[in-house]
């Protein structure tokens, strides 16, 4: 699928209808006519549900907000893939020009045991939100805003922590992983503030109890297949993994945490 | 935050101080970090056993004399030998572990799954507990084979008891049974340590962009150099000292 169209396109779908958390699931088919290969891959869900609207059927349930690919609300699996078949790209940053007339495309949920469904693809994805909470915050009063040079950040560090900031936490990383591991997720967060002086207070309590939080939400052990930062959106990578397993090793043996 | 009630009496894990490394064994970081370190000590091992091995090559008397010399620091035999079965143990049991947490992290499977990884075929990363499990098959003959045999434990029936070690060793790689397993195994650890040796590096948190590339290539010519030192060891030393 490495060409792109330009008429447009007939489609067939098949999507993961689930009514419930503790309701059965199944894929279902559907097909879509006409579809413009500039519309986004969102915008097609959304012709879709309009239809199935119309016809008084339960539209499908997708998570989704900004639509310009920085608030990591949407994600869904597109044929096997996080995201898509794209890299650096989020599913409402895909275009339909990626996929060909006459395709059948796969959309399943992200799936793994810390993200239950709640319903068609929408995951709740709570834990994610409890692996940050439990890092805690930034304990310096940082009163008004202080003159540029006044806190002295080298270059690579200010590089590499705008870097993992820049995980917009979609939860890609779980679903690409064969074994359903955040860590991608949780090294983004622990190291964007490692890496500055404004997060030296809290930073061995931060990598302890974030690591602890995630290992209770049940994500699976990180194996190194690098599919996570293939899949991942922001370009979170894999040195930021080698860097939290540092980070936490250091605040277990030597912190007094 | 003070209840004012009395605290609870402390355990004897508190009262030595070891609270930090029970966590470290029960999160899922400190398991890889051990799995690393216990990886990448077996590697040292396998390197020094191969060294020592491809002195089958070099005939009986310098085998003999090695395996000797070896076997004559019994106090020093016994530290290593106890030492090698704790790495095995703790790796193995590790493999349990975290095997059983990852199957646990994703209950319903996806319809399709394809990787992401530019070029990725499912290799070695993904086989890791399968190969890790033919390598430890492989491992329990060679015990039987040599470690027991020579102690005149004959499970085998290859009665290497009373046998200098070059001859029982050549007996034992003229086995058909162990010459098939002793190669496949060495080929399949070689499989296990192509991912294993660099992502032991990265488990231990030692990534750098000046390193890592160095280390990847490394762990390749490393597991190539194992795999393709002990097979030939089954395939050919046999053919070359057959009577």
């Amino acid at each position: 699928m490495n060409h792109t169209s330009t008429k447009a396109l007939n489609l067939t779908l098949k999507i993961w209808r689930q009514a419930g958390p503790d309701q059965p699931g199944a894929l279902k088919s559907y097909t879509l006519t006409d579809i413009s290969p500039d519309m986004s891959f969102l915008e097609m869900l959304d012709v879709l549900n309009e239809q199935l609207i119309a016809k008084g059927e339960e539209p499908v349930a997708f998570d989704h907000d900004c639509r310009e690919g920085i608030c990591g609300t949407c994600g869904v699996m597109i044929n096997g893939q996080a995201h898509g078949p794209d890299s650096a790209t989020t599913t409402c940053q895909l275009h339909m020009r990626r996929f060909s007339d006459g395709d059948t495309i796969l959309i399943e949920p992200w799936r793994a045991r810390a993200f239950p469904i709640v319903r068609d693809l929408v995951v709740d994805r709570s834990a994610f939100d409890r692996i940050i909470q439990s890092g805690g915050y930034v304990s310096v009063n940082t009163g008004g805003a202080p003159d540029a040079n006044a806190i002295p950040v080298p270059g690579h560090a200010q590089q590499d922590a705008m870097a993992a900031a820049a995980c917009i936490g979609c939860g890609a990383c779980v679903a690409s992983c064969k074994n359903a591991s955040a860590m991608l997720f949780v090294s983004a967060k622990v190291t964007h503030l490692a890496d500055l002086p404004q997060g030296q207070a809290e930073r061995s309590k931060r990598v302890l109890n974030m690591v602890a939080t995630m290992d209770s939400e049940k994500f699976g052990n990180c194996t190194n297949t690098g599919e996570c930062e293939a899949a991942c959106p922001a370009g979170i990578k894999l040195s930021n993994i080698a860097q939290m397993n540092r980070e936490y090793m250091k605040a277990v043996l030597f912190s007094c945490e | 935050m003070e209840t004012g009630s009395a605290r609870p009496k402390a355990g004897l894990i508190d009262c030595v101080g070891l609270r930090w490394f029970f966590r470290l064994l029960s999160s899922s970081i400190g398991q890889k970090f051990v799995m690393g370190i216990t990886g990448l000590l077996l590697c040292g091992f396998l390197a020094a056993h191969l060294a020592g091995n491809l002195l089958l090559f070099a005939g009986a008397e310098l085998f003999n004399d090695y395996a000797h010399k070896l076997h004559e620091q019994w106090e020093l035999l016994i530290v290593a030998e106890t030492g090698l079965a704790v790495l095995f143990l703790a790796h193995i049991y590790l493999a349990f572990a975290t095997a059983a947490g990852n199957g646990r992290a994703r209950e319903d499977d996806y319809a399709m799954k394809q990787p992401k990884v530019p070029g990725r075929v499912i290799g070695a990363n993904t086989w890791m507990f399968a190969s890790g499990a033919v390598v430890l098959g492989f491992v329990l003959l060679h015990l039987v084979d040599l470690r027991l045999g020579m102690e005149g434990i004959d499970l085998r029936g290859l009665k290497l008891k009373d046998m200098k070690p070059f001859d029982a060793t050549v007996k034992v790689l003229s086995n058909p049974i162990s010459r098939v397993v002793y190669t496949i195994g060495a080929i399949i650890l070689g499989i296990h340590l192509s991912h294993g040796f660099s992502s032991a590096f990265q488990s231990l948190g030692l990534n750098h962009p000046k390193y890592t590339p160095m280390i990847k290539l490394l762990g390749k010519i490393f597991a190539f150099v194992i795999a393709v030192g002990f097979a030939s060891l089954a395939l050919f030393v046999p053919e070359i000292w057959r009577k």
